[in-house]
């Protein structure tokens, strides 16, 4: 049975598009029924209304968000009972704003690191209008990518990985996962539906987090 | 147990991530992507065309690629690389935004791209042709001499960075 509450709450902020400013959010260790629910109730909709809007402009199908499929009630149904899967949400104005899974059974593939352990993130997305691949309507909030990367890292590290995690990334996000988050490009895996995999070393980690944290 | 993410990282982090899309995870069986992106598939010399009409037209407005990706609120990495590479596909907003400020039609544009297949596609030839005609033979004047002499340095390998 999926969660009611969330098993900690880790305080972060995202980035109002429109202001500029920061706002409060909560980074929620474990998606629970409420977040199942506002995806259900909000983004389905805003979705479905997206996808109209790129449909009308006769965007080609190809060209549409690769994630418009993803069933999160599924998803963690599938993962609920396992130890070895856990799942983030990032809340935000009373609404959820992205959520992860991921799991700590992968191994690593990085020439070096090969056969270590990772924590290796299943599924990763942001509500539709925090997305720029949706029409001309920019993200509302910026942040929730790299937040939950950074969760990702630090559960890495919880687990004894030293802040390895690996990641296929979806094709409108290649340039996220190199440029922004300083991962290695390991190529298209031909087993994962020709996805480019992506893997960040310890070294690489440790620069991810201290990347920007100031005083 | 919480994690330790501070609101200097998170202020950074929004910064990082603008224009940027973040999705990972199996696509979930999508017939249409079975393959990378598409991007190899759609016309370069029409995306050429494309990147030439927005130089253009950024120059006939006197604006720098920064003032243009202020003007039309977009990121100045999309707009540099929608100039210079034409294996670049744009965000559909960055063409709405463009065509709004530049006022020509944002379907027109989005054909160029490849972002759709135009049933009428005489206008990318045209484009393609005008784009062709206007390709510089121009010997470099004294002002793109300095700013060139300018990346140079930047860019050279002893260049020292502060």
């Amino acid at each position: 049975m999926i969660a009611t509450a969330p098993s900690d709450v880790t305080p972060v902020w995202l980035t109002d598009r429109n202001t500029n400013e920061l706002v409060d959010a909560e980074l929620w260790h474990g998606i629970v029924d409420r977040n199942l629910a506002d995806w259900e109730a909000e983004w389905i909709p805003d979705l479905q209304r997206r996808l109209k809007l790129l449909n009308q402009q006769k965007v080609e199908r190809r060209f549409w968000p690769q994630s418009r499929h993803w069933d999160w009630r599924d998803k963690l149904r599938e993962i609920e009972r396992r130890l070895a899967n856990l799942s983030f949400a990032i809340v935000a104005q009373d609404m959820t704003q992205a959520m992860m899974t991921i799991d700590l059974t992968k191994r690593a593939r990085m020439p070096g690191h090969d056969g270590q352990h990772l924590v290796y993130i299943d599924f990763l997305e942001a509500a539709p209008w925090n997305r720029n691949d949706l029409a001309e309507e920019p993200a509302r909030f910026g942040g929730c990518g790299l937040i939950l990367i950074n969760a990702a890292i630090q559960q890495s590290i919880l687990e004894g990985f030293k802040g390895r995690i690996g990641l296929h990334s979806l094709p409108q996000a290649n340039s996220f996962y190199a440029n922004a988050c300083g991962m290695t490009d390991l190529g298209q895996d031909a087993t994962y539906e020709n996805l480019r995999y992506f893997e960040l070393d310890p070294d690489s980690a440790r620069s991810f987090i201290e990347k920007g944290k100031g005083e | 147990m919480t994690f330790d993410i501070n609101k200097t990282w998170c202020r950074n982090a929004g910064t990082r991530e603008d224009g940027l899309d973040i999705g990972a995870g199996v696509i979930a069986a999508d017939p249409m992507f079975t393959h990378e992106g598409g991007a190899d598939e759609s016309p370069e010399a029409s995306r050429l065309a494309l990147g030439r009409f927005i130089n253009l037209m950024r120059r006939n407005q006197g604006l720098s690629i920064e003032a243009l990706a202020g003007k039309a609120d977009i990121e100045i990495g999309e707009l540099l690389s929608l100039e210079n590479n034409a294996s670049h596909l744009p965000d559909v907003r960055t063409l709405y935004q463009l065509s709004e400020v530049f006022g020509v039609s944002q379907e027109k544009l989005m054909g160029l791209s490849g972002l759709t297949h135009a049933n009428d596609d005489d206008y990318v030839e045209e484009a393609v042709r005008y784009a062709a005609k206007s390709a510089s033979v121009e010997v470099l004047s004294e002002d793109e001499h300095a700013i060139l002499n300018g990346l140079i340095s930047v860019l050279s390998e002893n260049a020292k960075h502060k």
